[in-house]
């Protein structure tokens, strides 16, 4: 008790930034891989301010959290919940990381519900919810020709042609209405889906809920076939209150699990690194660069002996003052 | 004199000022010209006349018209312009390089204008040559001549070009190759495209056209698009790419306008930025006004021994309907000065450079700056010859000195996080340079020569509330100080410096060495 005290007081003296896309539709974040972060940090107990990015709509590093120089990046580690559980910081699924029931459920919400969700913001509907959640600061010819790129990317990546629209949309919405019932009976009465207390799973799938409740039109079809889920539309509304609105974790709400690799309090950033992304290139050792830097120099010198030649060999027949005189310019 | 039969030509080769002053020189090309043209051919009884007596009636008309050119007005207006030579080109384009020849009234300001219009239509580059002829006018007028425009359009429209050179918008001196297309309709355009290449792998891939005379518009017109992309990963921890399209208003000879228009990305493929770069990190429109006054007198822009020179730069961004659109302010300015001493072609050059940075709008003073529009110093050339604000500071590295951050931890690095150079909202740099001929007389042939310099600069920010903690006597006291010598090569691309710098005084982050090392500045 005394350990997860020190690491409470400790963790808040860490002043958590957590930067994400603009709020919208009565949502702290209303992006679709923002609010998940921020749910699952809000079940963590961990104390972060906001900050906001609205220039970066196309960036797969928002979300990102950071602390001093420590940054963890949605595009790293598989996401910035799975760094913060590697980095320590706040570990909610250490006792269901190997159930199957739930990493198949996860693997539901982030696939079938996640696809759904991107298809109805970007394709299914006319996009209005995607331009009012993406490009509200965006002047208007970026946001755009941006809007329409990432329609073109979300097709894409959905395999949608021209040719299999009706069938893929068929596809992702059947898809979409099993998980929804699957999870209703999943749910239950329960406040959690998996024994009564949160996890990562339960941060997406009520993440994506809320969206497909709030941000998204009337006529939207994830949205009726989710309406018909009454229990669904209760965790949602509940857990709204206790999160966003209220801003303090209600009782039900058990303390959070540390994490799992040692008891021994942590030091401070030594232990947080991360690795910057790696690119395809490999990394170069001190000697490459410095063989480089040689070689560079030497193309250099080369390059400028032939120029000192070719110019001292004109130096006779040019003058030396090569500067143009007061010529007839336009208003002499 | 109207009632005579002499003719007068002005006639100039390709490529060469026309001048209308000096009689020798009239002289000389009247007297060439009378000997090549003959208006018909001689009827035979006059032949006895012998040929020296025949010039010698022609010199002594031509000595009494100068002679009455010199004393007193000759009064000749223009009748007729006719414009011969040209299959493509308007006569609309020819004719209004000719206007002040409408205008003039006396043989001599006709002369004057003659030469200039013809200087003008060289500078078209549209003609291999152009050759204006004063014809006698019609007998029934007196006091007439005829305008007669010759030209030769250019063979080959296309034209292939090379050189280094300074590109305020990428803040560096570029390689650039152009291919321009002359004439393409007939209007005097020049149509280029290009490809520039320069340090910190800036590249630029642009379009241009050139119109010389556009309705109304007594100045031509340029508008270029260009992509343009620039890393500054090393110093920053950011790229720049940047999607622009510039139209120049206004270009004369001190004054210059124009506006841009830009969609411009910045990001961090290695995601080690600090936390400043982080917040600046997207996408951002920017539209602005870009006015800028020089007055350059001094004698060289590569090794400047006497003059002055000042130019001072506005611009304003922010002129979008869209008030997302990026908002700021910035103004620099640049003296300089240079005193000959008369022993060993020895200069004093001295200079000051400053600049100013500051957005507008709603919430303006809690605001950040725009990252690439604020000012860095630091790099491998010459404050001499840079007209392009504070920019240049002897001994420090490229974006070597100003408010800096932490990068993001990485705990491979054992070297601990690198920082990233932020530049500042108000900058100041200033310099003193003696540059001498040198002993060795070879050398001096070459304008080879040494030069001692000292300089110093500042940086500093004023945005998000810290023009709060800004006092004048802090920035003073917080100036780095650099001296050095060296010797300098000047070239015809660029100006080659071999120096030695010392730095008296820098601090803790910034990136200056003392030592050896090569400097390049291209021409301005």
């Amino acid at each position: 008790m005394e350990e997860m005290n020190t690491e409470n007081n400790w963790r808040e003296e860490q002043n958590f930034t957590l930067v994400v896309r603009k709020p919208c539709f009565g949502l702290p974040t209303a992006c679709p891989s923002c609010l998940p972060l921020y749910l699952y940090l809000k079940f963590a107990q961990l104390h972060f301010h906001l900050d906001f990015s609205s220039i970066y709509p196309d960036s797969d590093q928002i979300p990102y959290i950071e602390s001093g120089d420590y940054v963890a990046y949605n595009n790293e580690n598989g996401g910035v919940i799975e760094s913060l559980k590697k980095d320590g910081i706040a570990d909610l699924d250490a006792e269901f990381k190997s159930v199957p029931e739930w990493i198949s459920t996860k693997a539901m919400v982030s696939t079938w519900l996640g696809d759904a969700i991107m298809y109805e913001l970007w394709v299914g509907s006319d996009g209005s919810s995607a331009k009012m959640i993406y490009y509200p600061d965006l002047p208007w010819p970026i946001g755009k020709v941006l809007f329409w790129k990432q329609c073109q990317t979300v097709m894409l990546q959905l395999g949608i042609t021209k040719d299999n629209a009706e069938q893929k949309q068929e596809e992702i919405y059947n898809r979409a209405k099993i998980a929804y019932e699957a999870l209703s009976n999943r749910l239950g009465e329960q406040d959690f889906l998996f024994e009564n207390r949160p996890s990562s799973v339960d941060a997406i799938f009520l993440a994506h809920v809320l969206l497909i409740l709030q941000a998204l039109p009337e006529t939207s079809v994830l949205r009726n076939a989710l309406l018909e889920h009454g229990n669904l539309v209760k965790y949602a509304e509940k857990h709204k209150m206790e999160q966003i609105e209220a801003g303090s974790s209600s009782s039900s709400v058990p303390q959070f699990q540390s994490g799992p690799s040692s008891s021994a309090p942590r030091k401070g950033p030594s232990n947080w690194s991360s690795k910057p992304k790696s690119k395809s290139k490999r990394e170069k050792t001190k000697e490459e660069k410095t063989l480089r830097k040689r070689a560079k120099y030497f193309v250099a010198a080369q390059l400028v002996s032939v120029l000192l030649f070719l110019t001292f060999m004109n130096r006779s027949d040019d003058e030396v003052e090569l500067d143009d005189d007061d010529g007839y310019g336009y208003d002499d | 004199m109207a009632n005579s039969d002499e003719e007068k030509q002005s006639q100039t080769p390709p490529n060469s000022e026309t001048t209308a002053e000096g009689d020798r020189e009239e002289n000389d090309v009247v007297e060439e010209d009378e000997n090549e043209d003959e208006e018909e051919p001689e009827p035979p009884h006059k032949q006895h006349k012998s040929r020296e007596s025949q010039l010698s009636e022609h010199r002594s008309r031509m000595e009494n018209l100068f002679r009455r050119m010199q004393r007193e007005r000759v009064n000749l207006r223009v009748h007729d312009l006719i414009i011969k030579g040209n299959t493509k080109t308007k006569d609309s384009i020819i004719e209004a390089e000719l206007e002040a020849l409408k205008n003039a009234s006396t043989m001599q300001e006709l002369l004057d204008a003659a030469g200039r219009a013809n200087a003008r239509l060289q500078q078209l580059e549209i003609f291999d040559s152009v050759k204006i002829t004063l014809d006698k006018g019609p007998p029934e007028l007196p006091d007439t001549a005829n305008v007669i425009v010759e030209v030769v359009e250019t063979s080959s429209p296309f034209t292939a070009e090379c050189g280094a050179y300074s590109k305020p918008a990428a803040r560096s001196w570029t390689a650039e190759g152009t291919l321009k297309y002359k004439n393409w309709f007939g209007y005097g355009d020049l149509w280029d495209g290009s490809v520039a290449y320069g340090p910190n792998q800036t590249s630029e891939v642009s379009a241009g056209v050139f119109l010389p005379r556009v309705k109304g518009l007594s100045t031509p017109v340029l508008a270029r698009a260009s992509l343009l992309s620039q890393d500054w990963q090393e110093f920053s921890s950011y790229k720049e790419r940047s999607l622009g399209f510039s139209l120049n208003l206004l270009s004369t000879k001190y004054h210059d306008l124009a506006y841009n228009l830009g969609w411009r990305t910045l990001t961090d493929p290695s995601q080690m930025s600090s936390r400043a770069v982080r917040r600046q990190l997207g996408h951002s429109l920017l539209s602005s006004l870009k006015y800028t006054f020089k007055i350059d007198r001094r004698d060289s822009s590569m090794r400047p021994t006497k003059g002055h020179a000042f130019v001072s730069t506005t611009q304003i961004g922010g002129l979008a309907p869209d008030h997302r659109s990026l908002r700021f302010l910035r103004q620099e300015f640049d003296l300089r000065y240079a005193i000959p001493f008369g022993f060993y072609r020895a200069a004093l050059n001295f200079g000051i450079s400053g600049g100013v940075l500051f957005p507008w709008g709603q919430g303006f003073l809690n605001k950040p700056s725009p990252l690439p529009e604020r000012f860095f110093l630091g790099g491998d050339f010459s404050p001499v010859c840079s007209l392009a604000g504070p920019t240049a500071m002897y001994g420090f590295k490229t974006r070597g000195l100003g408010p800096s951050e932490p990068r993001r931890q990485n705990r491979e690095n054992s070297d601990g996080p690198g920082r990233d150079y932020l530049g500042g909202d108000l900058a100041v740099t200033a310099f003193a340079d003696l540059s001498f001929d040198l002993p060795v007389k070879w050398l001096r042939e070459l304008g080879v020569h040494g030069h001692v310099f000292a300089g110093a600069g500042n940086l500093s920010k004023l945005t998000e509330n810290e023009f709060r903690n800004f006092s004048p006597q802090k920035f003073l006291e917080s100036f780095r100080i650099s001296v050095g010598g060296g010797v300098v090569v000047p070239t015809k691309i660029f100006r080659l410096e071999a120096n030695y710098y010392y730095l008296l005084k820098q601090h803790e982050h910034d990136r200056g060495k003392t030592g050896f090392r090569f400097s390049f500045s291209p021409r301005f």
